[in-house]
């Protein structure tokens, strides 16, 4: 039985640039919550950009159910199930919240299918029927972090991938968004977070990894990484003394 | 001791030998024998004229050298900042205009006034420059192909010049044999003169901000550098040139007109040469130059038709644009094949 | 008043076929972050296409629209594919591509002027000569056609947009690249069929400039300037924007013309397009919700 998602030894980085990732390997287990810290300029973004086929891999090599993906587009990467959210939430800002949902669900060929996914969206979150015909380009930060990640309950993926959803929010706010996500993982669908706050990050995660220098460091159930002292130390030190 | 001592030696023994060997280096690298050289043989060139017969070939040349100039000067701007002007022949018209009514008015040749001239295109060019270049990217450059429909509507309907039908100026009163020959010296001055100036300013730290400001503007602006002003200021000094050429081509033609400034096809060829040679670079524009009227005259012999020399441009554009972006000079130079004579850079 | 009511709708028709023939550039900018220099001149070859079936078979000029459109729709999309595929890809303006764009715009002016000569020519169909009174309004049926034709067309371009699925994926596309690779469109199709569509569009208005304007291949340098104009008034790759913004400058145009003067009616467009650029250079309807 191959793994849900097998990231092998893969080299990427961006234009003519130095490479980003330098041989990063991930492997991630159905139904998890599987978290990614590092420090910043480890990687974390550009693994995930890598794996949904924005950035090309360079070498290695990405499985997917054991079939390899990388080489492919976005758009049939979606089509396999993996779907990514990226930090800038990837929203089409002079489109309505209601074209946008529809917009998340472009890869759906039936039309009485995907009306139904959108109104079943639009009943989980009443913010955004409010303001189904508002554009997206004027909500508020948090509001366009909802809709991006709502988005991804159209197509049903196996894996979403979260990167620093987050990002620029309000604590209450980010609170919400964490449990937006642990609904999408109760519908079924594996989680890869990438999260800059990595206590707050593995605290929310069944499983997490360590990013450093284009490299996969550590691995381990979220909890125990936390616990780890070279973590600790290395990685976790500000956060601490923040917290 | 003594053996620290041998150490100290040593070290300044190879610091000595390495600072030797970049003095060497830039030395070699700045061949200015080869470019003097070159203008020397320019400069003798029409003694040829005594034997008679080489007209048509002082014809080319000049042409040659005004569009060296007109490149270059073209290439301060479009080149080293990476703003793409395709209106700059409003400035050869600016030149030509001004000159050309002074001579027609009060008989003074072009080739006294040609600076005053180049001066007015700078100033022209200095205020249509400080609105222009507040736009940035594909905002400039349909601006600048508004600007020279604006100068064609405006002289085509100026009575005052003659409008459209433009004006005719008196010749000199010269031997067929020696006629063109004022003028060879006149495109060769400001030619060499344009040529050095791009040089200078390649090497200055104006021109270090310019570069600057084509790769990336908003750092270069971080950075300190005043962009608005050296944005303006390069683009006075490429209308400058322009406007000298301008000058004096119009009493070479002996008539100013509208449609011999004012066609598309110019701004086309200033573009088209510094891309063939390598934009940004100060001997592209030349060797540019050079090929592209070679290729114009070919074409002209052998195809005939104008049309035909627009298609012939535009697949040599076409086919540079794709394959060697950066030129002949760039493309040698990547490859570090670039002889050393034209290494002016 | 009657004066003034001709004049506005004389406007109104001209500048439903200035639309038209910004509508492909916009769209192309859109999506693609392409500066089309070379729309003007296949406007142009789409009204030879026209003239040609005119002459030779009598096809009626409106009626020659879908076949101009979908010669230059071909034309488009090998051009795409020979040229602007590698620039398209990376969806972010070059001074490459204009530069690309100017030499398409010269080989084709050759092109055109050496297998047609560069005199001028019209279609001269019944109606491009009659008038209609209304009153005392006098409104030339020529216009008046080709001004409500092209409104059609763009009309059909904006439902098209609007309500489909391929329409969806431009207008995304054209918003936010990367999102819509990430919503599972492939935007190096999107691309094409829409390069396809921009330079078909300019092939159906040539074939209404066919009978409104004289034209020769060459004619095409001041068209560039005008419809560059539009294209920036309505906020660069805003397809409402250049509809609104050429409706509007026509309008004014024709007073320029009626009242102070035809040559300088063209000006209006220049004068608008440098007034815009210093007051507005996101455009008349552009806004700063997008970055790029």
């Amino acid at each position: 039985m191959p793994e849900l998602l097998e990231v092998r030894d893969v080299v990427a980085g961006y234009g003519r640039g130095p490479a980003i990732l330098t041989g990063t390997s991930l492997t991630v287990r159905p139904g998890q919550v599987q978290c990614i810290i590092g420090p910043n300029g480890a990687g974390k973004s550009t693994l995930l950009k890598a794996i949904s086929g924005l950035l090309p891999v360079r070498s290695g090599e990405i499985r997917f159910e054991g079939e390899r993906i990388d080489g492919l587009r976005p758009d049939q990467i979606l089509r396999k199930g993996i779907c990514f959210v990226p930090q800038e939430r990837a929203l089409f800002p002079r489109m309505s919240v209601r074209e946008n949902l529809r917009m998340g669900g472009y890869v759906i060929d039936d039309k009485k299918v995907l009306e139904s996914r959108i109104e079943e969206v639009l009943r989980q979150f009443p913010i955004l029927r409010e303001r189904a015909h508002q554009r997206a380009g004027t909500m508020s930060g948090g509001q366009q972090q909802m809709l991006a990640m709502a988005r991804t309950l159209i197509v049903k993926p196996k894996i979403v991938m979260l990167d620093e959803p987050s990002l620029g929010l309000a604590p209450k706010i980010v609170q919400q968004m964490f449990e937006i996500m642990h609904m999408l993982k109760d519908r079924g669908m594996t989680v890869i977070l990438v999260e800059q706050n990595a206590i707050m990050g593995l605290n929310n995660s069944t499983w997490g990894a360590v990013l450093d220098l284009g490299k996969t460091l550590f691995e381990g159930p979220a909890q125990e990484v936390l616990a780890d002292p070279r973590i600790k130390e290395l990685y976790l030190g500000k956060a601490k003394a923040a917290a | 001791m003594a053996v620290q001592q041998l150490d100290v030696d040593n070290v300044i023994e190879a610091r000595r030998e390495y600072n030797a060997g970049l003095a060497a280096e830039s030395k070699g690298k700045r061949v200015w024998q080869f470019p003097v050289l070159l203008l020397l043989v320019l400069a003798l060139f029409p003694i040829l004229q005594v034997t008679d017969g080489y007209n048509y070939v002082l014809h080319l040349m000049l042409y040659t050298f005004m569009y060296v100039a007109m490149a270059s000067s073209w290439n301060i701007l479009g080149g080293y900042t990476g703003y793409i002007s395709l209106g700059h022949n409003v400035f050869f018209c600016i030149g030509g205009y001004f000159s050309g009514m002074i001579l027609a008015y009060f008989g003074v040749s072009t080739l006294i006034t040609a600076p005053l001239a180049g001066l007015a295109a700078a100033a022209v060019g200095f205020v249509i420059g400080s609105v222009t270049l507040k736009m940035r990217g594909p905002t400039f450059i349909i601006s600048s192909i508004a600007l020279l429909m604006v100068a064609r509507i405006l002289f085509d309907n100026w009575h005052f010049v003659g409008g459209s039908n433009g004006i005719t100026l008196p010749q000199l009163h010269l031997d067929a044999q020696w006629m063109k020959v004022p003028y060879y010296y006149a495109f060769l001055l400001i030619a060499a003169l344009t040529v050095w100036t791009s040089y200078k300013i390649k090497h200055s730290k104006f021109g270090l901000g310019l570069r600057a400001i084509s790769q990336d503007e908003v750092k270069a602006e971080s950075a300190g550098i005043n962009t608005r002003f050296y944005k303006v200021a390069a683009f006075a000094i490429s209308a400058f040139f322009v406007g000298m050429a301008g000058a004096v081509w119009g009493e070479y033609l002996t008539y100013i007109r509208p449609n011999i400034f004012l066609v598309i096809l110019v701004a086309a060829n200033l573009v088209l040469m510094c891309i063939l040679g390598g934009k940004g670079t100060v001997a592209g524009p030349i060797v540019g130059a050079i090929l592209l009227i070679a290729f114009n005259e070919l074409s002209v012999v052998y195809l005939g038709s104008s049309e035909l020399n627009i298609l012939g441009t535009g697949v040599v554009m076409l086919l540079a644009l794709m394959f060697f972006p950066t030129g002949i000079i760039g493309t040698l130079a990547a490859k570090k094949k670039l002889p050393r004579f034209l290494d002016w850079d | 008043m009657s004066n003034v009511i001709q004049i506005v709708i004389l406007g109104l028709a001209l500048g439903g076929v200035y639309a038209l023939m910004a509508s492909g550039l916009t769209l192309i900018f859109g999506v693609m972050r392409i500066v089309n220099l070379a729309h003007p001149v296949l406007i142009i070859a789409g009204a030879f296409v026209t003239f040609w079936l005119f002459r030779l078979y009598g096809v009626d000029p409106i009626l020659a629209m879908p076949v101009a459109a979908i010669a230059l729709f071909c034309v488009g999309v090998i051009l795409y594919k020979l040229i602007f595929e590698k620039e398209a890809a990376s969806a972010k303006y070059s001074e490459m591509t204009v530069l690309l764009t100017f030499a398409v715009a010269m080989i084709f002016d050759g092109l055109l002027g050496w297998l047609f000569t560069n005199t001028q020519r019209v279609t001269t169909p019944s109606y491009a000569t009659d008038a209609i009174f209304i009153g005392d309004v006098f409104i030339p049926t020529g216009q008046l056609y080709a001004g409500v034709a092209s409104l059609v067309v763009i009309g059909l371009l904006l439902l098209f947009l609007q309500y489909t699925r391929f329409g969806y994926a431009i207008r995304a596309t054209t918003q936010n690249r990367a999102a819509a690779q990430l919503m599972g469109v492939n935007v190096g199709l999107v691309s094409l069929i829409t390069f396809g569509i921009g330079i078909g569009l300019a092939g159906a208005a040539g074939s209404l400039v066919s009978f409104i304007f004289s034209f020769f291949p060459a004619k095409h340098w001041e068209w560039i300037a005008i419809l560059m104009s539009l294209v920036v008034l309505g906020g660069m790759g805003k397809l409402g924007g250049v509809i609104a913004g050429s409706l509007i400058l026509s309008v004014i145009a024709a007073f320029v013309g009626a009242y102070i003067g035809s040559t300088w009616s063209t000006m209006t467009f220049f004068l608008a397009l440098f007034v815009i650029l210093l007051v507005r250079p996101q455009g008349l309807f552009g806004d700063k919700i997008e970055e790029a």
